[in-house]
């Protein structure tokens, strides 16, 4: 049994069903979707759900293919038919009217736009730049480790993901972005109202309510924007706000809003769920938080364990894309329009792939080709901080706590509702601090 | 001199020659403005995702020295991983480097 994503015992969805029969809306196949992504791949890799209304995309070797070709599989369409889908025109009303207007995601676009843009971020993410913010976040983190561990050493029950993973993250992009004030639970909010436009599981009534917590969020952006126009620092914003591309043209005032929000939003609930993985996976795997302590000064490990966890236990399970053209994929026919959700999560588990899937081993010699941060033009832009921050979390942890455990049965952890992420949503754990 | 020459050689053998390299450029643009089959770059140049992993032919590696602390970690996921590895985004060209040839490694 793969204890990162536990079955449902007698309650297992798919026990017996026809493919036909299962769909990934089904929050119970959402929560512990390993077998059926393993029938997936078996039965029909790439596999219509209708009632998602979206092909699956389920083999290693199919992803691969199709995001290493955005010309014929579109980044820009499948995202925006992904978005607040249903209630597209009212979400956009809603913030034009109240959120600063509605601005459409500048970098989920295709070449050659895509390419200009993101050229202008990637300076910013480079392993060796994310290396000089090492010191800064291992304080951060460090804090809110000592926090986490004095109250539970104390014989409290803390919650790994709301106590742990998600204000870490949090504390640290708003250090990246120059935001000295801010409200971690509003952040959290706002992160979860976004990937939620991605997720296919809003009802009208979430839908408001979340366009709402993304009205906040852009007139907070608007605001902080203003204020770096009229006085530049050292941050991302005003990076943002005062960046050209390499012809000398300005980005628009939409695609600033776009991008910042982009950069707040995307790098943290994903992170966040990839801390709460890996408590998660020290509280069920004691042999494996042993060797994580026992390797805790070895940087080569510590590297090694963050990337299998990425491809154990990818945060993001799938990302939508759409069809140019007539194609084939994996032996599937598929006509121009055709809506595809890639399931980077099945890809990381394809047995063709990688030996023993769901055996958490460092010493794979593949590890690197997991496909947790995708492939091909839109692969991760934040992979190399995304990287550095699960490995401070993982190091600073471990050095202060251990007899981690769940504080309750695997089999009642919530997960959120999303096809878009496997995201625990909260994770009461007890632990002893080492002294 | 402005320009340098590179010999590259693809996973298949087959052996392509940039003439008109440019200095202070890093051997992955060049690799992907020539089409280079087996050099994708996907993180642009950051040092964070070893899909531009090429051998370094034995006579030149003097010449482009050692990776550091950082690509190293990041070769160490690649796979297929020799003594002559590096990254070519990590390889600013200089005068020094006219005629060098490097093979692409697999992906894996």
């Amino acid at each position: 049994m793969n204890s990162s994503q536990p079955s449902a015992g007698s309650a297992c969805p798919y026990s017996g069903k026809p493919l036909a029969d299962l769909s990934l809306t089904d929050p119970l196949i959402q929560a512990y979707p390993t077998s059926f992504y393993q029938t997936l791949r078996s039965e029909e890799p790439v596999h219509f759900d209708a009632k998602l209304g979206m092909w699956l995309v389920s083999r290693y070797e199919d992803i691969v293919t199709l995001l290493r070709d955005p010309d014929t599989y579109s980044d820009k369409h499948g995202y925006e038919a992904q978005y607040a889908s249903g209630y597209f025109e009212e979400f956009k009303e809603i913030l034009e009217r109240e959120g600063g207007g509605f601005f459409s995601d500048a970098i989920k676009s295709d070449p050659p736009y895509h390419t200009r843009i993101r050229k202008l971020l990637e300076k910013a993410f480079t392993a060796h730049r994310v290396k000089a913010l090492e010191p800064g976040i291992t304080k951060i983190v460090a804090d809110l480790a000592d926090k986490f561990a004095e109250k539970a050493a104390n014989g409290n029950v803390v919650d790994g993901v709301k106590e742990f993973a998600i204000p870490l993250t949090i504390a640290v992009i708003c250090e990246q972005m120059g935001i000295d004030q801010y409200n971690g639970e509003k952040i959290s909010r706002w992160s979860v109202a976004i990937t939620a436009q991605i997720g296919r599981m809003q009802n009208r009534e979430s839908m408001i309510a979340n366009a709402k917590e993304i009205c906040d969020l852009q007139n907070f952006i608007i605001a902080q924007m203003k204020d770096r126009e009229q006085s530049p620092r050292e941050d991302m914003i005003s990076d943002l706000v005062h960046a050209s591309t390499e012809d000398g043209e300005k980005l628009t005032f939409a695609e600033a809003v776009s991008l910042i929000r982009a950069l707040i939003i995307a790098g943290n609930d994903t992170t966040a769920t990839a801390i709460g993985n890996l408590l998660f996976i020290l509280a069920t795997k004691p042999e494996l938080a042993q060797e994580l302590y026992d390797n805790v000064e070895d940087s080569r490990y510590m590297n090694r364990f963050v990337e299998e966890l990425l491809r154990y236990a990818p945060p993001v399970r799938g990302l939508a894309k759409m069809t140019t053209c007539e194609t084939e994929l994996g032996g599937q026919k598929l006509p121009k329009g055709a809506h595809m959700l890639v399931l980077y999560a099945s890809g990381n588990a394809d047995e063709t792939r990688f030996e023993c899937p769901q055996q958490f081993d460092t010493g794979r010699g593949n590890l690197g080709s997991h496909v947790a941060f995708g492939v091909g033009i839109h692969r991760c832009i934040g992979a190399s901080l995304a990287r550095m921050e699960i490995n401070v979390a993982a190091k600073e942890l471990i050095k202060r706590v251990k007899n981690i455990k769940l504080a309750i049965p695997m089999d009642e952890l919530k997960y959120q509702p999303t096809v878009a992420t496997h995201t625990i949503e909260s994770l009461p754990m007890l632990l002893e601090r080492r002294v | 001199m402005s320009e340098i020459k590179i010999i590259f050689i693809e996973t298949d053998g087959t052996e392509k020659i940039v003439e008109n390299a440019k200095l202070g450029a890093t051997m992955m643009d060049v690799a992907r403005a020539n089409g280079i089959d087996g050099i994708l770059g996907d993180c642009g140049g950051g040092c964070a995702c070893a899909t531009c992993h090429v051998y370094v032919d034995p006579a030149w590696q003097a010449v482009v020295g050692n990776p550091d602390e950082i690509e190293e970690m990041t070769l160490d996921m690649a796979g297929e991983v020799q003594a002559n590895s590096r990254l070519s985004c990590q390889l600013v060209l200089n005068s020094e480097m006219d005629g060098i040839k490097v093979t692409v490694a697999p992906l894996v």
